[in-house]
């Protein structure tokens, strides 16, 4: 519309929130993506088998091609976008504030500030378990949309972070 | 308002005639909860070879409820013990909740037709946790509750008063109406509301209506369905002229029933910090609103309303549970407001207006395009496969394309901001005309996004998350985005102001 103009006046040299900053995740933490796609891409062939062998009517060849291919373009894109997506993932811990980016195809960084934080919590999945992972989730007050989860810590790292924050809630309260 | 006559200290039951109440509520709960087994009896005649059998288990049901009516009524009872509100109930499982007066946010009340018969009203404590959902009197009379939200009022102003040292607020504020409609304004409001998604409403639960009497009587159905279908397809422009206008007068009927149940007796008062809303026919509502816990002021006008200068209003306030449902019980809404209402709420909550002096920062022409896709070339793509062969089809996509682009550019010409050092005001709608305003230091988190395809473009869109929801602030330049996502953190994270 209009040409864009700056003047509203913002003060300038404000830290800013840079991308190469973020510590990474931990790699053990790609095996969890992994496993997930595996999980997926057993519950769609089982599909596939089940339907084909249950199905009254013998099955078209031309049609279990056309689905096993579709389902196997699925999984290879997921593949494809979880292996180049992982490195995107990072956290960052400043001193006012808590930040989490992701996304190959659309990239979003977002950020709480610690006077905001309501509660933390560290979760551990199955995988988790055998892998030796946490995630932490971060609570505020806006809920579900704002709730900040960083996945794939390891365990000591999730405790440092958990007890990290929330000493940082206490001093705000 | 009397409060001396009523002692909020002692252990008080809920008003005697709430046994009504309770009664119809649990018969209410019992029978959607075994609706099923009553409707096999009803049509399994063969059941009841005698009439004694039916009459014995009504009067077994009709004791049982009445008993655990009395029960439950005795059972349960309320008081103020020091600075805790506490609520007892229960007789298999007792349950106690208590909760300090300081961390209630507000008192509300509800009065449905029979409550309004009794007497009686519905209480609810909005508190700062999750326990409030559960703080719920059903039959209250009337006296008490005037006298419990006068004491939770009261106590908070001047806690506030105390903290603050003004001068000039320490007289007892007095309440002021700032907004009362009248039939009048109401006949204005119903006309003015959105006629085609009221229509939308009445078509789908009419589609509802016909599906399952289609069920029942699919023969029947069927016949009329095809008559019906043959009698539009031989019937002229005259009869679908007429059609249509009785379709739209029965939307407007439809409206304004809605808004008469909906805001009947409106009336917006404020005293102190605090607004207070009452309203309603058949169910009405009496809902506190403490401005601190507002996040964020949404208005909106349409070519309807604009004739008459009306804005419909909304106080968006911090919502603690995380369904829907009890979000849109937090909305609390103002139909009606004339543009100094709107003014002077405005100026109530946010202070002198700053930001019209700010620029207005419009969103990219790239958005245009990026919709457009989305609601106009990719439908018609996809539509193609299935239509092409057929003429109407090319003239239904030559007529879409451009109603579509025109769309899109009423969206892109509403779409821009104004922000300052600490608020900011987001303009959208297509049709109608929104605003959402919000105090920079609400804010609970922030997001930037940035597709593949803006960030060729050098843009970027930003989330700003507060109690109450998200403003979106779509597709500006990048560089800025930056620079804004760096500042709301920081003025966030100095700000010395509670977000409520």
């Amino acid at each position: 519309m209009e040409n864009f103009t700056n003047s509203v006046v913002l003060p300038g040299n404000l830290p800013e929130i840079e991308p190469e900053k973020f510590t990474g995740l931990n790699r053990k933490y790609l095996t969890v993506l992994y496993a997930r796609i595996l999980i997926v891409f057993l519950i769609l062939a089982g599909g596939l088998i089940a339907f084909v062998s249950l199905a009254d009517e013998t099955v078209p060849g031309k049609f279990i091609y056309l689905i096993a291919g579709a389902i196997l373009l699925i999984i290879s894109y997921s593949v494809v976008i979880t292996t180049l997506g992982f490195p995107k993932k990072g956290y960052l811990i400043r001193e006012k504030d808590v930040s989490f980016q992701r996304g190959l195809i659309t990239y979003k960084v977002t950020s709480v500030p610690l006077n905001r934080i309501q509660h933390v919590e560290v979760n551990q999945g199955v995988l988790g378990k055998i892998l030796q992972l946490s995630s932490v989730k971060i609570y505020t007050a806006g809920g579900t949309s704002s709730d900040l989860t960083i996945p794939g810590l390891s365990e000591p790292e999730a405790r440092k972070m958990k007890a990290f924050l929330s000493g940082k809630i206490s001093e705000h309260e | 308002m009397s409060m001396s006559s009523i002692d909020l200290t002692t252990p008080t039951r809920q008003s005697a005639r709430g046994l009504i109440l309770i009664f119809l509520f649990s018969f209410q709960k019992f029978v959607r909860a075994f609706w099923p087994l009553f409707l096999v009896l009803v049509f399994q005649n063969n059941i009841f070879q005698n009439q004694r059998v039916v009459y014995i288990t009504i009067l077994v049901f009709v004791v049982l409820l009445a008993a655990h009516t009395i029960l439950y009524y005795l059972n349960f009872y309320f008081y103020v013990a020091g600075d805790e509100f506490i609520l007892k109930k229960g007789y298999l499982r007792k349950q106690t909740l208590s909760v300090p007066l300081e961390r209630i946010q507000s008192v509300n009340t509800k009065q449905n037709l029979i409550q309004q018969v009794l007497d009686v009203v519905t209480l609810e404590i909005d508190t700062a946790g999750t326990v409030g959902k559960e703080l719920k009197i059903h039959a209250l009379s009337k006296a008490y509750s005037n006298a419990l939200q006068e004491k939770l009022q009261t106590e908070k102003s001047t806690k506030k008063w105390a903290e603050e040292t003004t001068d000039e607020k320490t007289e007892k504020a007095k309440e002021e109406t700032l907004l009362h409609l009248s039939p009048a304004d109401l006949l204005r409001i119903g006309i003015s509301q959105n006629h085609i998604r009221a229509g939308l409403i009445i078509i789908a639960f009419g589609m509802q209506l016909f599906n399952q009497a289609q069920d029942v009587f699919q023969e029947q159905a069927d016949k009329y369905s095809n008559e019906f279908i043959e009698f539009m397809s031989h019937s002229n422009w005259a009869l679908i002229t007429f059609l249509v206008i009785f379709f739209l007068l029965v939307s407007i009927l439809f409206s304004l029933l809605r808004t008469v149940l909906k805001y009947f007796d409106f009336k917006l008062f404020k005293r102190a910090e605090t607004y207070r809303i009452e309203s309603g026919l058949l169910n009405k509502r009496n809902v506190i609103i403490p401005h601190q816990k507002v996040q964020e002021l949404n208005w909106e006008t349409s070519p309807l309303k604009k004739i008459f200068g009306i804005y419909h209003l909304v106080f968006k306030q911090a919502v603690s549970g995380q369904n829907r449902r009890q979000q849109q019980q937090q909305l609390v809404d103002a139909p009606g407001c004339l543009k100094h209402h709107l003014e002077r709420l405005k100026s109530d909550l946010f202070g002198e207006d700053k930001l019209n002096e700010a620029p207005r920062i419009y969103t990219n022409n790239f958005y245009f395009r990026r919709l457009w896709l989305l609601f106009g070339r990719i439908p018609v793509i996809l539509a193609t496969p299935f239509f092409y062969s057929e003429w109407i089809y090319w003239g239904a996509a030559l007529v879409w394309l451009p109603a579509a682009a025109g769309y899109c550019y009423l969206i892109i010409k509403k779409r821009y901001f104004r922000v300052n050092n600490n608020q900011i005001r987001i303009s959208k709608g297509a049709i109608s005309h929104k605003w959402e305003q919000m105090e920079l230091h609400k804010i609970q988190a922030v997001e930037f996004k940035q597709s593949i395809f803006q960030k060729r473009r050098s843009l970027a869109s930003l989330d700003l998350m507060n109690a109450s929801g998200t403003i979106t602030i779509p597709f500006i330049d990048e560089k800025f985005a930056k620079q804004l996502y760096d500042y709301l953190l920081y003025h966030t994270e100095i700000s010395k102001r509670s977000w409520m």
